[in-house]
């Protein structure tokens, strides 16, 4: 056994300069395009006079086509003489890939739609393999220069702490997200029961539990779900209903009140309220069981079964989960007053542009090209097409010269036929609030929802959230190295809070976990970046 | 038959008994959720979540069916699937007959020092992104070569095809032969590879299932979407299914999705594992004869 792996060991070292003397040959053989650069025109198109290829990397929805099959960038390439070639890969393997060509210095000349995490982009930055864009910016995007000229919050927000932008925006600014949490109710049976649209918690936990106890579907059985939701999932949680308390609670539990970073879950508003819910709710069997548990598939079955059993719940539209048909039966509800007479719900944190939605590589030999190919793409006309699919297709001009959706193709939704015509929502490309309207219209249910918020939950909105920090290299290994196991923790006691109560029995010991966890030093990152954000903001 | 049960004491007949009780229990706990697949693939998703489907279909329906072969990216995946089974199960076989025949025989030189080298892979590996390299810089990075060659000749299986040719091909058959004056390679296939079919057999069901399955390497190496192998174009579809925090901008797109993935998912596991359920009963035959000569250490 011994002298095998000293025979292994020789068969290792050998292989290993094999390998390395293989890839030091490999490395600089990727630039098929060359330096083409007399052909390069400063401005207006074509961008070069004879067609250049660049190489680049992108997820896409597996249901879309390749994306040089998509019109919107066979439109691209004939306008501007450049060819990309594409490498699509699975929008759910890409995190993997893109690892993987980063680590082996595989590149391609740029990723697109590249979804770089702010950690990626600094360190990737530093070591050089992406290369810092704000230069080419200055002197070959003169729509994306206007756009940041424009709008000087959305230039800090892309800008590393270090002070160079390695990554290009992507935003859609509809605030649609601002509150995730649509909270719904059966209306038809509130009227079969004789109950009014509950305005406080004390009245939704009444018609909860006639839900429960009064067969409002009529079928005999006692087969209601008074309340369903999905236990610390975006969109479909309770962190609503919390701020009826005082205190309204997101997904990551990080509240802005006045400058100043609360973290709700050691809070005695958020206490009160597991106490309410365990105490009024889940042990009175009004909360259902698998909210802790189900899928969103599972959750989605809730509302279609055959008969209508789903009394309440969380979520960001009602026709997805009740369908079109029972859909008028349901109403939304306002955040309900609480037993202290509060009345507020939470903003969602962050909201802010993507920032690393492109990224060109060291291996480019084009960088000018493909700045200004990438620059055509922030022009709101365009990048709204990128967004959500071309003009004729998608969109038809109106007389204002505004982009208005045509009738979908029949049997399909809009979710579904946007995967198929455009790379969508995390392509580079950014359409402002001011463009709503005026450049492109919201599609039909983007409008709705931006009604349904105006009226329902804007009025008793948090006035601040935590935006989307761009943080030092440090902090970033600091939050990453506390957050997710802290995060973690506080879910599944919040989730052991309401199911089996004892807040009281086991509170001193629950905040004392989190203490040596890291709260404390946590959330004074936090406070560091929120005060340097705004200080910045100043400038 | 009523002899024998005579014969058997009254705890042989328990335990006989027992025995078929539990393997009953645990050839349905197998069978399941085969059979439940498949009616669930005729059945309407909700009524799959919400658990009403058991036994029988509920809410029929053949939408799913008619998705999936309406869908060409399946199809195109199902003819590479197929393609890359066949081509990398005959490199493969060939591979591992051809290096074990040698290993198996005694008058090889330096015999040892070739299992050795062969052992040591078993033990190290080069890693993910070195392999990646070593494939990128042979050029075949986006083609089936990437798919079908690198895992060629596995140690393992050349083991087992070793010791089944140590064991079934008695040396003195080689003596007999040679002295009429027959050839290594004449003997190789009149002799070997006739009397291997079990092993042959078995190889084959292990390529041909590793194949069939496999998705990383596919995943790893190609970027074409037409040359991606059925699995990967299901996985695709299927892991879907997951909520991420790229749904924080596109909720709408995601339920999309997962409606699709619904409506699809288990008619794809269907028509995916077909084949190989088709396959197997023929092979098993040969299964049990092969390996298990083939696994008594020599």
């Amino acid at each position: 056994m011994k002298s095998l792996f000293k025979g292994a060991g020789i068969v290792m070292l050998a292989g290993a300069f094999a390998v390395s003397g293989c890839s030091g040959n490999g490395n600089g053989a990727n630039n098929q395009s060359g330096n083409q650069k007399a052909d390069f025109n400063q401005t207006g198109l074509p961008i070069v006079k004879d067609a250049v290829t660049l190489r680049m990397v992108s997820p896409k929805a597996a249901l879309a086509p390749e994306f040089s099959e998509m019109e919107i960038f066979k439109r691209l390439e004939k306008d501007t003489n450049v060819k990309i070639n594409w490498e699509n890969i699975p929008d759910t393997d890409y995190a993997e890939k893109k690892n993987l060509l980063l680590a082996s210095g595989d590149l391609p000349d740029a990723f697109y739609a590249a979804g770089f995490t702010d950690y990626e982009l600094i360190n990737y930055g530093k070591d050089g393999t992406i290369i810092p864009l704000e230069d080419l910016i200055d002197q070959y995007a003169p729509n994306l220069k206007a756009l940041l000229d424009r709008r000087p919050d959305i230039k800090s927000s892309i800008t590393a702490p270090d002070g160079h932008i390695y990554g290009l925006p992507s935003f859609e600014e509809n605030n649609l997200g601002t509150n995730p949490f649509f909270h719904v109710i059966n209306k038809s049976w509130l009227d079969k029961l004789g109950l009014k649209v509950p305005q406080t918690l004390d009245e939704y936990t009444e018609a909860l539990l006639a839900f429960k106890t009064q067969d409002p579907n009529g079928n005999g059985k006692q087969d209601e779900i008074p309340l369903s939701f999905m236990h610390m999932q975006w969109c479909m949680d309770i962190a609503g209903l919390f701020g009826a308390f005082g205190l309204p609670d997101n997904l990551e539990h990080r509240v802005v009140r006045d400058g100043k970073v609360i973290f709700t879950a050691t809070q005695p508003e958020y206490k009160e309220a597991l106490n309410y819910f365990h105490e009024k709710w889940y042990k009175t069997g009004l909360i259902d069981p698998e909210s802790f548990t189900q899928d969103a598939a599972q959750y989605l079955a809730k509302g279609k079964t055959t008969d209508e059993t789903l009394g309440s719940f969380v979520w960001w539209e009602i026709e997805e989960v009740v369908g079109t048909e029972r859909a008028k039966d349901y109403v939304l509800l306002s955040p309900l007053k609480g037993p202290n007479g509060d009345q507020t719900i939470g903003r969602a944190n962050g909201g802010g542009p993507g920032r690393g939605s492109f990224v060109i590589t060291k291996e480019n030999s084009n960088p000018e090209i493909t700045m200004r190919w990438v620059d055509q793409q922030f022009e709101p006309y365009m990048a709204a097409q990128i967004h959500w699919g071309p003009l004729d297709i998608v969109y038809k001009k109106d007389e204002n010269g505004k982009l208005v959706n045509l009738p979908l193709p029949e049997g399909t939704s809009a979710g579904e036929f946007r995967q198929k015509v455009a790379p969508g929502s995390g392509a580079p490309g950014v359409i402002t609030f001011d463009d709503f309207g005026k450049v492109v219209d919201m599609e039909p249910r983007a409008q709705q929802r931006a009604k349904d918020l105006e009226q329902y939950y804007n009025p008793y909105m948090e006035k601040e959230n935590y935006p989307n920090i761009f943080f030092e290299p440090e902090e970033l290994d600091k939050i990453n190295k506390i957050e997710p196991e802290l995060i973690k923790y506080v879910n599944t006691q919040r989730g052991r809070f309401i199911v089996d109560g004892g807040t009281d029995a086991e509170w001193d010991s629950y905040l004392k976990t989190l203490d040596k966890m890291g709260l404390k030093e946590l959330m004074e990152i936090y406070q560091t970046g929120l005060d340097r954000y705004n200080a910045n903001l100043k400038k | 038959m009523n002899q024998l049960l005579k014969r058997k004491s009254r705890g042989d007949m328990w335990f006989d008994i027992i025995n078929y009780i539990l393997l009953t229990l645990i050839m349905l706990l197998v069978l399941y959720p085969l059979y439940f697949v498949l009616v669930a693939s005729f059945s309407d998703p909700n009524n799959i979540y919400s658990g009403e489907v058991w036994l029988f279909p509920k809410g029929f329906t053949f939408d799913g069916y008619e998705r999936i072969f309406s869908d060409s990216s399946i199809w195109i995946g199902y003819a590479n699937s197929i393609l890359y089974a066949t081509l990398g199960t005959l490199i493969g076989v060939a591979v591992t007959v051809f290096a074990a025949y040698p290993l198996a025989r005694k008058d090889l030189a330096g015999k040892s020092i070739i299992m050795w080298f062969l052992l040591v892979t078993m033990f190290f590996s080069g890693g993910l992104i070195p392999t990646y390299l070593l494939i990128k810089d042979l050029h075949m990075l986006n083609t089936m070569w990437a798919l079908v060659i690198p895992g060629a000749g596995g140690v393992f299986n050349v083991i087992i095809v070793r010791t089944f040719f140590q064991s079934s091909i008695p040396d003195e058959m080689w003596e007999a032969a040679s002295i009429d004056g027959c050839s290594n390679t004449r003997f190789f296939w009149s002799f070997v590879l006739p009397l291997s079919k079990s092993i042959l057999a078995v190889m084959v069901l292990y390529h041909v299932v590793g194949f069939w399955n496999g998705f990383f390497d596919a995943l790893i190496y190609l970027n074409d979407e037409s040359k991606y192998p059925l699995q990967l174009v299901l996985r695709n579809i299927l892991v879907q299914n997951q909520v991420n925090s790229g749904m924080m901008i596109d909720v709408e797109s995601y339920a999309a999705k997962m409606r699709v993935t619904e409506l699809i998912k288990y008619g794809v596991i269907m028509v995916s594992s077909l084949p190989l359920l088709i396959l197997y009963p023929f092979l098993q035959k040969y299964f049990v004869k092969g390996v298990m000569i083939g696994s008594i250490k020599g």
